[in-house]
């Protein structure tokens, strides 16, 4: 059962990346990363229960914790360069 | 399973031909932190996780906060002007900028102003190349804009719209920038 949530998981992994295809606002990109970062960590959670394996579960966990730090910064500097006009 | 693992590996090359068509730099920024979670996702997968965290805090965070420290500082044209002419001739101004940004805007470079009291303190700051371009107002409907970056003049001369009360006087080509 758990291989096919992961196929799901994989599935809905490919929609963010096809928007980054497209052309559109830049804030469609940034929602795009912030839902790959979410998804990876996820991803790489159930394969940890998969296997059995800890480590990678808590791989996942700091990522899904710690690695939205980026995404704040990143998205303060297109916010400022927004207010200073393009 | 080991087909999973198959096709969440192709996503690391899908994720970096990704990075590489991008032409807007912020875009492609945002671009390489998604390319950072597959790379952290990728490697966990096959059995790294100390590589996969490495990748997850050093990729996705510092490489994309020094790339944009990187390229905020060095897309901007910085254009120097007096405060007496930001004064009193605001709204031309505001017009040069508004053109200026479209046109540059297309190159992805931004504009900021810079404020000088006096006329020779803007001079020098031109010829220190503290400022990349000045603006000058010593007529009434006129206004002089002063590059000394080629590129820049180039740029301005090809897509500058001509009903644009604008000259351009390239002082010296020093270097590129």
């Amino acid at each position: 059962m758990l291989t096919g949530v992961l196929w799901g998981m994989i599935g809905v992994f490919l929609i963010p990346l096809y928007q980054t295809t497209r052309r559109g606002d830049i804030w469609e990109t940034m929602l795009a990363l912030s839902s790959v970062a979410t998804k990876s960590s996820l991803i790489m959670v159930l394969v940890s229960v998969m296997r059995d394996d800890w480590m990678m579960g808590l791989v996942g966990v700091i990522t899904l914790s710690v690695g939205n730090a980026g995404f704040m910064l990143l998205a303060h500097l297109l916010r400022r360069m927004a207010q200073t006009g393009r | 399973m080991d087909n999973s693992l198959v096709l969440l590996t192709a996503l690391l090359p899908l994720a970096a031909g990704l990075v590489v068509v991008q032409t807007n730099p912020y875009r492609a920024l945002v671009v390489r932190g998604i390319l950072g979670s597959v790379a952290a996702l990728v490697y966990a997968l096959l059995g790294a996780a100390d590589v996969a965290l490495t990748e997850a805090l050093v990729g996705t965070l510092l490489a994309v906060i020094l790339y944009a420290v990187a390229v905020r500082s060095s897309l901007v044209v910085r254009l120097g002007v007096l405060a007496v002419d930001l004064d009193r001739r605001a709204g031309d101004l505001q017009t040069l900028m508004t053109a200026l940004r479209r046109v540059l805007g297309q190159q992805y470079v931004q504009v900021e102003w810079v404020t000088y009291g006096e006329t020779t303190e803007l001079a020098q700051a031109l010829a220190d190349q503290k400022v990349h371009a000045i603006c000058t107002c010593p007529e009434p409907t006129l206004i002089h804009t002063t590059t000394q970056v080629h590129r820049l003049y180039e740029i301005l001369q090809r897509e500058w719209p001509t009903p644009m009360t604008v000259v351009y006087q390239p002082v010296a080509i020093q270097g590129g920038h």
